[in-house]
């Protein structure tokens, strides 16, 4: 039992009732957005869950294991994996842009297909071409390097330099 | 900045021990949480991927980093509160009084409370697939009747709303009596969740919110 006793601590038989609740609980935490826990999903953009297979792609095709894109961008391992393997990440600003540097990306578009910034039409139906067309294998086949290429091209053509 | 003191139990031996619940966090101090905690969050990642816990089981503010929102405590309407005991932070809350008003039907439009953010320290947190069991109890609970008590000496007569992470909406509904008000895509589908100056009446009188 958990007491809170004081001039203005909560009521009693309140907080014991509360206190077998919280503990039940996983997490009480409150408040942020997805994208400040890193871990969320957000059912608003279906651009974004090409981001981790794009990063993937154009990791593989500059010949980088995971570790050595880490290493160049200054990103956590974890941070990589989780990006590369989980559906609907929202990676930090400050990732986004670290990538976009190491892999020659657009950052501001990147930030798009991130789910970090709304896209714009052409990338979102890039996106959607390249999601359909590529599928996570060990080597980038020749269509999915087409379709990787394809969907760059449609980034940097619509990239306004940021 | 005002503090008092509050009792809170230790769970490894069932003793209620002496803590201050604090009004007045300044920014620095949003640093120095972040800094404690960070170590703390990275152990239990470790563990929690040494263990195989599927992700949707690991906490969810796992990723937070509360010097990121020590900015916001220069806000004129942002207060923080945390609690303090063996010269830690236990939990920590940011609060808001004029970002949001109330949305339930009978307060609409009225000033709440709105908390923007509340954590308890990483290592209160009960996880048993990696045999954390928490070192301090009712945190949580403290912090909410906190903020339902800064709305009512702001006049907000108790109404708090709060956008809940989905592993602490039971918390917020049954054991603080909020009502839920669907999901909010300005919060990227996070509940947005209410308590009205009736059921803050409620909690701060008689203790039960239903």
């Amino acid at each position: 039992m958990t007491r809170v006793q004081n001039e203005g601590g909560p009521p009693h038989d309140w907080l014991l009732q509360a206190v077998d609740i919280e503990d039940s609980c996983r997490s009480l935490s409150v408040g942020g957005l997805a994208s400040d826990l890193g871990m969320l999903v957000s059912g608003s953009s279906n651009v974004q869950p090409v981001f981790g297979r794009l990063i993937e792609f154009a990791r593989r095709k500059q010949g980088l294991t995971i570790e050595r894109l880490a290493e160049r961008a200054d990103i956590d391992l974890e941070a990589i994996v989780e990006i590369e393997t989980q559906d609907r990440v929202v990676p930090e600003v400050r990732t986004v842009y670290q990538l976009a540097q190491v892999l020659k990306l657009p950052p501001g578009r990147l930030m798009e297909v991130a789910g970090l910034a709304t896209p714009k039409p052409e990338v979102s139906r890039a996106a959607l071409r390249f999601a359909a067309r590529s599928e996570p294998t060990n080597q980038l086949s020749r269509d999915e390097r087409e379709a990787l290429e394809e969907f760059v091209k449609v980034l940097a053509e619509s990239s306004d330099g940021v | 900045m005002s503090s008092e003191t509050i009792r809170i139990q230790r769970r490894s031996d069932g003793v209620d021990i002496e803590a201050t619940l604090l009004d007045g966090m300044a920014p620095q101090d949003f640093v120095v949480v972040g800094n404690e905690w960070a170590a703390e969050r990275s152990m239990v990642m470790q563990e929690l991927l040494k263990s195989a816990v599927p992700r949707n089981q690991w906490p969810q503010s796992l990723h937070w980093d509360w010097r990121r929102k020590a900015p916001e405590l220069t806000l004129l309407e942002a207060s923080g509160f945390g609690v303090i005991c063996e010269r830690q932070w236990q939990g920590v809350m940011l609060t808001k009084t004029a970002s949001y008003t109330a949305r339930l039907d009978l307060d609409k439009g009225k000033p709440l409370v709105y908390i923007d953010f509340l954590e308890v320290a990483p290592w209160n947190w009960i996880i048993p697939e990696i045999d954390r069991a928490g070192r301090f109890r009712a945190l949580g609970s403290v912090l909410f009747w906190r903020a339902v008590k800064q709305s009512e000496e702001e006049g907000f007569r108790g109404r708090v709303g709060l956008h809940a992470l989905p592993q602490a909406e039971p918390f917020y509904e049954k054991a603080c009596g909020m009502t839920s008000l669907g999901r909010d895509v300005a919060k990227q589908d996070l509940l947005y969740m209410e308590l009205s100056g009736q059921q803050a009446a409620k909690l701060l009188k008689k203790g039960k919110t239903q």
